[in-house]
């Protein structure tokens, strides 16, 4: 029944064998020990378990790892070169734009697909990109801070 | 202790939970590891009242890699354990035992070596059902001929002292009943020129932390049992559970790591009876993580139906205040008598009142329990009270800011308990409120006709849980750096760093100096509860006073060695001074231990009473919340559609200790308000939860922001706040209901009284006014 | 979840025997968006996925003579960002700013939102203004139908279990025509819509009557549906308070709403009504304008 998939995981190859009714991002945070990305609603609305697949935001909850198969996957581990912080990890730090930080993985990655797209998006375009994700604990206004100084260097 | 000068060592925005979070290493319940844990997986009942007949698992037990099956029958008869609990009274179970008493409350529990095998086994499970008629909504809850949702409700021995005297009234389902009097308010009314009476009501809100709850329990061959669970008070969880197991308390070990978010979701026992009663069984360790759809069975944000009635003088002087208020408290009392007397003592506001007579009902309903919320009690009386004094201002034709001033406590203004209120910046967070909304100006007219503008202001004030106690110790370590043992749980407040900044800038070192070092109930020292906003002022002075213990220790070791007397001696900076010299931490301590090594502890408590230890005069709570938030709001004629521009918070804070923790409490709070005002609510229909899912449970959205929040500190420092401090977690949130329903009715002369304020019920206002 | 197996056809035919042979116990996975939220409850428990993400074909939006053509595997934000689109509907591209969230609009597929069924969406109900028809492939070599005639009851549509849809095709727009779309949320922003409303005309450039009147509404009925009294309240006029407020009712009136979380029918009849008046006004302005 198990299906080997290969990914391409933060710049590495892995391959693992995994039934397909396996979600990517059960498969990501036990069979990888990558646990950045959190479970929240299980149904695609609250952005947590955001990841990148070929540079796209997708709800890893959601999405088959058999269907990320080939592909190239990032998580908020990968963000980071070395010690070096991404420059929105920099900037979420600056502005103060996480509380409890269940929700800041997928702001973060959802953040980089939007640069990586259009470097420099208005506010209008920051809040179509990232309204669909949810930080209960309310640092909307920190997290527009933070994106804005990024999108604006 | 005469207060101090600000804390210096937070002030760049630092925070000690960052680099984990920001980078994905920050450990939270479901990415811990544990080898050999089965998953357990909980049965949850489909109806909302009925009798338990049978409970039969012979076929669950068969599915391959299930360890064991919990049910009733392990209640009752099992391991000689305690069958009922709970904070208040005793009225919750592990499982349900003979009856089921809300859709979701659970009946049994798999543990399986696989989610998968668990989950299918739960499904094989065969429970026959007795319908009962639900009871929906407290109204009905009354009512004589009511169905009870307790034929009996079992009290503690040592239950809470502030709620000792009150007590279930039997054959009802009035859980509590609690009377606040003050004056005749007969006579009250009667001196009044103008008396005003409306109802108020609020749904049903869950908190939808992003982390659902989880516990790990894993028993040790001794017979000691680690868990680790997503609670905010773990030492009155730990009291739960050694009365549930029989178990001295130094056998059950609660380590809690970060949580995704609590805002009050996650204090007192949910899930972790049930882990720990399965890991028992199973004799193998046993997690359990709910889905979304649980937590929304697991706890809600109590429903409210608020009768108030206001009797004011001619020049607009309050005078009487007669409130019912009904809080839904579902199938279980859990915290609910304590919301209902907070929500009580709030019921007159942050207002003068000669004659108050205020009932607070705590009502059992067949819905899941509600506990504890971001507000406790005082979001629901301050949405009634608030919402009043807009009704009152608009019908006498006073400016309700007038209005508010006119009747608001100062200092030393007597509060409805008869004690004095001290520390109480209320007025000038209106003040600053009104100033920043332009309050009295002018509004500017939008760019589309369709479209109208309104302005609104609310106030409050609220208590903090007294008595209560918070333990705190630090340890000084040979080279000067210190460790910080509390259990006050980091959910996202930035308790580590305002409790890391306080020891700093007590020691005069560096915050990089100073480690937290996370909750383990074995290690730390005792805390009753994070929540309450009682952290900063309870913890961290707590920590504060640790820390001057450390410095009297420092103090007398140099005192010793060199022959100075005490009195000569300071502490400065990180150094120790007397006479010219000034010797550093690390001196001190070699010097007193011969060699580079040995520990010092230093040690602090904090313990609250009803009584001031300083003037013994009568105290409700050990320090009181006030703050005003106004709001700005447009509203589309055609559609009823209503977008809120502008919202301003101030909180009298005591004084800042970590500017950046200050603001994300102070505007979060806001945003969290801003969901219950406009969005949030459980709807039911038949005894059945429509929308436990994050579709049709709408949460605010980073598009629904304003363009502008504005945090505003009053600082009126404390007497016994560590550097003058208060609390701020839920402050901020309480007053956005009110001052976004008294913006919609300055804006299109429509009054909505019962929550959320949506669109539809603004365009059917107009439409049929 | 259920176990299933995982099939990954190269081809339509393939996949479309695939689908036979299952004989309704294979389910067309492409977005996977909503189809894995229902496998995950439990409330579909197919003995197979078919797969067809591999099919190149039915990625493409692309121009064909006059016709727009939508390939089924088109997501919601290859919609949002498309050239083509932007040059020929930018109404399409507009609206799509504003579907579910980005994670959605990356998987979810046009295929997939019409075969779907799923009542609260927004394209369905703007394609079916723009008369747009989609072809669908089966065993015995596929036919073309109207979309509206797709759409039976809420999450019932006329696809049988052997068919794929492949392609939604868009007529071109008549000239001195605009087409507008309102999606009305009564919560937050990123709720589920509470109503679509979607009005395209065509001007007459002597004497201004609307022609080719086309409203559309969305989750007020079991389908997407046209709302063709008020259109009739327009067709061969110039627009005008009077036939404005005329066509307003007609279209709260024809429509079928129910009771929900996200409006009472009452609420959801007077948005219907308020929307169409100042989305016709609107259109009508622009077509007028020469804008198309």
């Amino acid at each position: 029944m198990k299906k080997a998939i290969t990914m391409e995981v933060n710049g590495a190859s892995c391959r693992v064998e995994v039934e397909p009714w396996r979600t990517l991002l059960d498969v990501v945070r036990e069979e990888l020990d990558l646990t950045g990305a959190k479970l929240g609603c299980d149904i695609q609305v609250c952005g947590a378990c955001t990841l990148l697949v070929d540079g796209k935001p997708v709800s890893a909850c959601s999405v088959l790892a058999v269907d990320a198969d080939g592909r190239k996957v990032t998580t908020v581990e990968g963000l980071a070169e070395g010690d070096r912080l991404h420059p929105l990890q920099e900037s979420f730090m600056k502005f103060g734009a996480l509380q409890c930080g269940y929700c800041t993985s997928g702001f973060l990655l959802t953040a980089k697909a939007m640069l990586d797209e259009n470097p420099h998006p208005d506010d209008e375009q920051i809040k179509s990109y990232m309204g669909g994700s949810f930080c209960r604990c309310g640092c909307y206004q920190e997290i527009m801070q933070a994106l804005r100084s990024v999108a604006r260097s | 202790m005469a207060i101090s000068e600000r804390p210096q060592s937070a002030q760049d925005g630092q925070r000690l939970d960052y680099q984990a979070k920001l980078t994905g290493r920050a450990a939270y319940l479901a990415d811990m590891k544990m080898p050999g844990v089965l998953e357990g997986v909980v049965l949850r009942s489909p109806v909302a009242h009925a009798w338990i007949r049978y409970v039969d698992t012979s076929e669950a037990l068969k599915v391959p890699g299930v360890v064991a099956v919990y049910t009733k029958d392990d209640v009752v008869q099992g391991t000689g354990i305690e069958p009922y609990y709970g904070p208040v009274f005793k009225d919750q179970t592990i499982v349900a035992v003979d009856k089921v008493r809300h859709v979701g409350d659970p009946v049994a529990a798999v543990a399986a070596e696989t989610r998968e095998a668990a989950e299918e086994a739960a499904n094989l499970i065969v429970v026959e059902y007795e319908d009962l008629p639900p009871v929906m909504d407290v109204q009905d809850s009354v009512k004589e001929d009511a169905t009870l949702v307790h034929e009996t409700v079992r009290i503690p021995e040592h239950g809470f002292a502030d709620l000792a005297e009150l007590k279930p009234i039997e054959n009802t389902n009035v859980c509590t009943h609690f009377k606040l009097r003050k004056g005749d308010i007969e006579q009250g009314f009667a001196e009044c020129a103008h008396v005003f009476e409306d109802t108020f009501i609020l749904p049903t809100t869950q908190h939808v932390a992003l982390e659902p709850h989880g516990c790990i329990a894993a028993f040790q061959p001794d017979g000691r049992v680690n868990l680790w669970s997503t609670t905010q008070n773990p030492f009155v969880v730990r009291t739960q559970l050694a009365n549930i197991f029989k178990m001295p308390v130094s056998k059950i070990r609660i380590m809690v790591p970060y949580l995704g978010g609590g805002y009050g979701s996650k204090v007192y026992p949910k899930i972790e009876p049930l882990t720990m009663a399965l890991a028992q069984k199973a004799k193998r360790p046993v997690r359990i993580l709910l889905s979304r759809e649980e937590v929304f069975y697991t706890v809600t944000k109590h429903a409210a139906f608020i009768r108030m009635k206001t009797g004011v003088k001619a020049d607009g002087t309050f005078h009487a205040r007669e409130a019912e208020v009904f809080l839904d408290t579902g199938a279980f009392a859990e915290i609910g008598p304590r919301v209902a007397k907070k929500s009580a003592y709030t019921a007159a506001g942050p207002y003068k009142f000669s004659h108050v007579k205020i009932d607070a009902k705590s009502v059992y309903t067949n819905k899941p329990p509600a506990g504890a919320f971001r507000g406790f009690g005082v979001s629901q009386s301050a949405w009634a009270s608030e919402s009043q004094t807009d009704i009152i201002a608009k019908a006498l034709g006073r400016d309700p800011y007038e209005l508010r001033m006119q009747n608001i406590y100062d200092e030393g203004d007597e509060f409805v308990t008869g004690e004095k209120l001290w520390s109480i910046g209320v007025k000038g967070c209106l003040e600053k409120v009104a100033q920043e909304m332009k309050w009295g100006e002018p509004m500017p007219a939008p760019d589309d006709p369709s479209k109208v503008r309104g302005r609104g202001l609310a106030a409050l004030i609220k208590a903090t849980i007294t008595p209560s106690i918070s333990c705190a110790a630090i340890k000084l370590n040979e080279d000067g750096s210190v460790n910080v043992f509390t259990s006050t749980v980091e959910m996202g407040q930035g308790s580590d760093t305002a409790m890391a900044a306080i020891v700093a800038d007590t020691l005069g070192i560096s915050l990089d100096q100073v480690s937290v070092l996370g909750v383990d109930t074995d290690v730390v020292p005792y805390d009753l509860t994070t929540s309450s906003s009682r952290s900063t002022f309870h913890m961290g002075k707590a920590l504060e006073l640790a820390s001057l213990d450390l410095c009297e220790q420092l103090r007398k070791f140099v005192s010793e060695e060199h022959g100075v007397p005490f009195e000569e001696t300071r502490m400065e900076g990180g150094k120790v001074l007397f006479r010219e010299n000034a010797l550093d931490i690390r001196e001190v301590l070699f010097n007193h231990f011969g060699m580079q090594g040995g520990t010092l502890v230093g040690r602090g408590e904090v313990k609250t009473s009803t009584v001031d230890p300083d003037t013994g005069d009568k105290t409700t709570s050990s320090f009181w919340f006030v703050g005003a938030g106004g709001s700005e709001v447009e509203i589309d004629k055609d559609t009823g559609r209503l977008r809120v521009l502008k919202h301003a918070t101030a909180v009298d804070v005591g004084r800042v200790i970590t500017p950046l923790g200050c603001q994300q409490q102070l505007v979060g709070g806001a945003i969290t308000g801003m969901g219950q005002a406009l969005f949030e609510q459980m709807v039911w229909d038949n005894g059945i939860l429509v929308n436990p899912n994050l579709v049709d449970y709408v949460l605010p959205a980073l598009g629904d922001m304003p363009d502008e929040i504005t945090p505003i500190a009053v600082e009126v420092p404390h007497k016994n706040g560590p550097f003058g401090a208060k609390g701020i977690g839920e402050t901020s949130l309480i007053p956005v209901a009110p001052s976004i329903a008294n913006a919609v009715d300055d804006a299109v002369g429509v009054r909505i009284k019962d929550l959320p304020v949506t669109a539809e019920k603004i365009f059917l206002g107009m439409l049929d006014k | 979840m259920k176990h299933f197996e995982y099939l990954e056809p190269g081809t339509v035919d393939e996949a479309c025997g695939l689908l036979k042979q299952y004989a309704g116990n294979a389910r067309v996975f492409a977005g996977g968006s909503s189809l894995t939220i229902l496998l995950k409850q439990g409330f579909l428990q197919p003995d197979a996925l078919i797969n067809i993400k591999k099919i190149d074909e039915l990625r493409r939006i692309e121009e064909s003579g006059e016709d727009l053509v939508i390939g089924s595997l088109v997501t919601h934000h290859d919609i949002e960002v498309s050239e083509v689109l932007a040059r020929r509907l930018p109404v399409l591209c507009e609206l799509e700013h504003d579907v579910a969230n980005i994670r959605v609009r990356n998987m979810a597929t046009v295929g997939g939102n019409i075969a779907s069924g799923e009542p609260l969406t927004d394209l369905p109900c703007v394609f079916i203004t723009l008369d747009a028809t989609v072809r669908i492939a089966n065993t015995s070599g596929g036919r073309t139908l109207a979309l509206e005639e797709v759409f039976v009851d809420y999450y019932e549509t006329q696809l049988q279990e052997d068919e794929v849809l492949t392609h939604v095709v868009i007529p071109p727009l008549p000239a001195h025509s605009a087409i507008d779309y309102v999606r009305f949320s009564s919560s937050s922003v990123v709720d589920k819509p509470c109503i679509g409303v979607a009005v395209r005309m065509t001007v007459d450039p002597d004497g201004g009557a609307c022609r080719e009147v086309r409203v559309g509404l969305g989750c007020v009925a079991p389908t997407p549906m046209r709302a063709r009294n008020a259109e009739a309240a327009l067709e061969g006029q110039p627009l005008n308070d009077d036939n404005l407020q005329k066509a307003a009712r007609a279209a709260a009136e024809e429509c079928d709403p129910m009771d929900d979380l996200r409006g009472s029918e009452r609420y959801k009849r007077e948005m219907v009504a308020a929307l169409v008046r100042r989305l016709s006004s609107r259109v009508y302005d622009q077509a007028r304008g020469g804008r198309s």
